[in-house]
């Protein structure tokens, strides 16, 4: 055997085991138990749901994007994903040298090819990682934004609400009031309208102006989903559900993750095999003949 | 991010928390209730003459005119369900003196003394109790 055999043997045999290693650890086949790389991950802080519940729905989920694009988490992501693509170029190119060559070199680059599988594979667990942290920090914001807004949208208690009532009622008697009043005091008196009276009427026109402005400022047109006008809360519910499904499916990436890390195993043992096959036609193993076929050297002298 | 485009941001982020958060103020209805005690003062001084205190009433009347609208325009007393607020809207005659003295077209002494419960009944009633 020459040494070089000896060598690539000793890698597959390595490649094997630590396939079957990577099956059983790292990449579990049931989903649901992705905490073992966990502690290394970066993380997000996204700025306070207080802040986040009172922007505009159109500029919510923009403003929350940029957050995540940077923070250390975000950094991470873009990182990871690019060393995929190039390690999908990697895998591409030695896939179509195994199968250009012949012999020896076929052999080394099936073993390379596994070991840049393996590579891919981490980064692959990786990137499902670090989407699973995204997606649960975005949940928990989407759930503390929910409370925030059902904090503020709490049931008023009976006192409250006939406090609120008879607000009502004498703004709309000083409504239905303000012009006799002002015709009495102001016409029969010499006394003339004070600043506040002035420049309160001023002051309605301008916001009148505003909020009309406002009212059809792009940025303040609710959000549809599927052509169907959605509140802040609704905007909200629906962001958090897409976070769900972005953790369900890493589950499911997992799983796919695992069966795949089990066919590269699977190649390492079957590649292992097929060299130690070649090898042992060099060299057959020794045979175990018995003493029957040298009885004729004994029958005579 | 560029620096421009994270100044904007943050311009943008700041005026719709501002605009949001509104500005805090107190005060509209505790002005209101010290300029109606000065004005309660000038009903029941013993020591003004009858114009003398037929001036003081009408000089009090347009602060207290735009008090009580300034009250009833603010919306930060919108629910706050406090003592204080409570027995401002609890009685609407007594607190916005000067719009209820108007719609009735009466006197503010007489809507105010008729709110605390003294009319020309009851002072008769305990003149005959006197006698």
């Amino acid at each position: 055997m020459t040494n070089r055999t000896k060598s690539l043997r000793l890698l597959l045999a390595t490649t094997a085991l630590a396939g079957w290693l990577a099956v059983g650890e790292v990449y579990p086949v049931m989903a649901g138990e992705p905490d073992v790389l966990v502690a290394s991950i970066p993380t997000w802080s996204p700025q306070s749901s207080e802040r986040l519940v009172r922007l505009p729905p159109s500029y919510l989920k923009k403003s929350l994007d940029r957050d995540f694009a940077e923070s250390p988490l975000g950094a991470a992501l873009n990182e990871t994903e690019a060393k995929i693509g190039h390690k999908g170029n990697t895998l591409a190119d030695l896939q179509a040298s195994v199968e250009q060559s012949e012999g020896e070199l076929r052999l080394e680059l099936r073993h390379q090819f596994l070991a840049e599988k393996r590579a891919y594979l981490d980064l692959m667990a990786n990137q499902i990682d670090l989407h699973r942290q995204q997606a649960k920090t975005r949940l928990k914001l989407f759930e503390r934004m929910l409370d925030d807004l059902a904090h503020k949208k709490r049931p008023d208690t009976p006192s409250t609400r006939e406090l609120v009532a008879k607000q009502t009622l004498a703004r709309d008697r000083l409504q239905s009031s303000l012009a006799k009043v002002d015709l009495k005091v102001f016409e029969t008196a010499t006394m003339p309208e004070s600043r506040y009276a002035v420049k309160y009427g001023q002051n309605v026109q301008a916001i009148e102006q505003l909020l009309s402005r406002i009212n059809t400022h792009g940025m303040n047109q609710s959000l549809t989903a599927g052509g169907i006008e959605m509140t802040k809360e609704e905007f909200i519910r629906h962001m958090a559900v897409e976070a769900e499904a972005e953790l369900a499916l890493a589950d499911q990436d997992d799983t796919i993750l695992g069966y795949m890390a089990k066919l590269v195993a699977l190649d390492a043992v079957s590649l292992s095999e097929e060299a130690m096959d070649a090898e042992l036609a060099d060299s057959p193993l020794p045979g175990n003949a018995g003493p029957a076929k040298a009885v004729n050297f004994f029958m005579s002298n | 991010m560029k620096p421009v485009t994270k100044a904007i941001t943050v311009a943008a982020l700041a005026i719709a928390l501002g605009t949001a958060t509104g500005v805090a103020r107190a005060g509209t209805l505790e002005n209101l209730e010290r300029e109606r005690a000065f004005l309660v003062k000038a009903f029941l001084d013993p020591g003004l003459g009858t114009a003398e205190r037929l001036a003081k009433i009408d000089a009090g009347k347009p602060r207290l005119i735009d008090l009580e609208r300034m009250v009833l325009r603010d919306d930060t007393l919108t629910g706050r369900n406090t003592p204080v607020v409570r027995k401002a809207f609890a009685n609407y005659d007594l607190t916005f003196l000067v719009h209820a003295s108007a719609e009735k077209s009466r006197a503010l002494v007489d809507v105010w003394l008729e709110q605390i419960g003294v009319t020309t009944d009851t002072v008769m009633a305990a003149g005959a109790v006197g006698n």
